[in-house]
């Protein structure tokens, strides 16, 4: 096999990575492919929690890369999805006792073993953040339509295209009522201040806390909207890239609203 | 002022906070990737006194590099008083065939 290892990061902590991390392993899985996600916050995992695996755990990351045990035997399979496995970080060891060549040949063994491996970023720039995109293929970028999520992606985008990876971005917690009424960055405004490709957008959703609070995974919930989006970010990694990013915004525009009163089908949407 | 502008002041409607995110942000990421390191500053400056020397003789301890920041833009200016003009065959003066 001859997987890619694709590392989500985000610069600000509390943006989502965790979120995007489980649940686009999760749909990536759903779609059949063989998937790893990896918990690189060595020292304050909390990829297993969101994920409802904590009490399974055995061997972690560090365990694999200093030779404690094989990479097959630190990840925990996911009993609900077939071919998702959880290979969990830490929780006692430092952020040092993994070296960059360290992650490189571990990413060498995942490229062998799965289709995807995704490596959940710690926050901030500093060593974890090093060692997590040090041999990642590609790169998520996960931001949240606040200025200071947008400034620190834009620095992390900046420290990705040193390493010649070129990012894809994916706005997370958009509240479309918010932007209409003019007091929400649109993912539009995100895309234009940081010229990134849009991977997607996922709208702020009940169902995210509901899945954390229960570890059970979002996109098995199908009325979820954000396990909706996420589903499809997952396709546009796996074999439609074409696949077009929906406007949340669609349907709420002023024209469309008067037109919908007045009893008649939306024609060409005014915007 | 801009006629658009006059107009929503008449009117008093503020712009919306997503607008002013925008352009803020704008702003600060711009203003971000300026920020120069100190030593990177001495290092040019010791270039550029490097080359100018090569034509003119200049205070050295008066020459000031600065970057200055304006809204929207940003300038690197370097100031020195020169003392004078160096003829061709001077010093280390580009020779001319």
């Amino acid at each position: 096999m001859d997987g890619k290892i694709i590392v989500v990061t985000s610069g600000k902590g509390g943006v989502g990575k965790t979120t995007v991390t489980a649940s686009v392993g999760a749909a990536l899985a759903k779609q059949g492919k063989r998937v790893a996600v990896l918990d690189m916050d060595i020292g304050l995992r909390n990829l297993d929690v969101v994920m409802g695996l904590e009490n399974r755990i055995v061997f972690n990351v560090v365990d694999v890369i200093q030779g404690r045990c094989k990479l097959r035997q630190a990840a925990l399979k996911d009993r609900r999805i077939d071919n998702l496995y959880l290979i969990p970080a830490s929780q006692s060891d430092e952020k040092s006792v993994i070296k960059p060549q360290n992650m490189t040949w571990l990413c060498n063994k995942l490229r062998r073993e799965y289709d995807f491996a995704l490596l959940d970023c710690p926050a901030g720039i500093e060593q974890g953040f090093k060692n997590a995109i040090e041999a990642a293929d590609e790169a998520i970028v996960v931001c949240t339509p606040e200025v200071s999520s947008v400034r620190d992606a834009d620095r992390v985008i900046g420290l990705l295209y040193a390493r010649s990876i070129t990012p894809r971005l994916i706005v997370n917690r958009i509240v479309p009522q918010l932007v209409e009424k003019g007091d929400m960055l649109s993912h539009v405004d995100v895309v234009d201040v940081l010229s990134i490709d849009l991977l997607g957008l996922v709208e702020m959703d009940d169902a995210v806390v509901v899945s954390s609070n229960t570890g059970n995974p979002l996109v098995q919930q199908k009325d979820s909207r954000a396990g909706m989006a996420f589903n499809r970010i997952a396709m546009r990694l796996d074999g439609h890239p074409d696949l077009p990013v929906e406007d949340p915004m669609a349907g709420r525009s002023f024209w469309q609203k008067v037109g919908k009163k007045l009893g008649r089908k939306n024609r060409t949407a005014k915007r | 002022m801009t006629f658009h502008s006059l107009i929503k002041k008449l009117l008093n409607k503020p712009d919306s906070s997503r607008n002013v995110a925008k352009k803020r942000l704008q702003f600060a990421l711009v203003y971000d990737k300026l920020e120069v390191r100190d030593d990177m500053l001495e290092d040019l400056q010791q270039d550029l006194v490097e080359v100018i020397t090569r034509y003119f003789e200049i205070d050295r301890d008066a020459l000031s590099l600065d970057i200055q920041r304006m809204e929207g833009s940003s300038a690197l200016i370097l100031n020195t008083p020169i003392l004078a003009a160096k003829h061709q065959k001077e010093g280390g003066a580009r020779a001319h065939a």
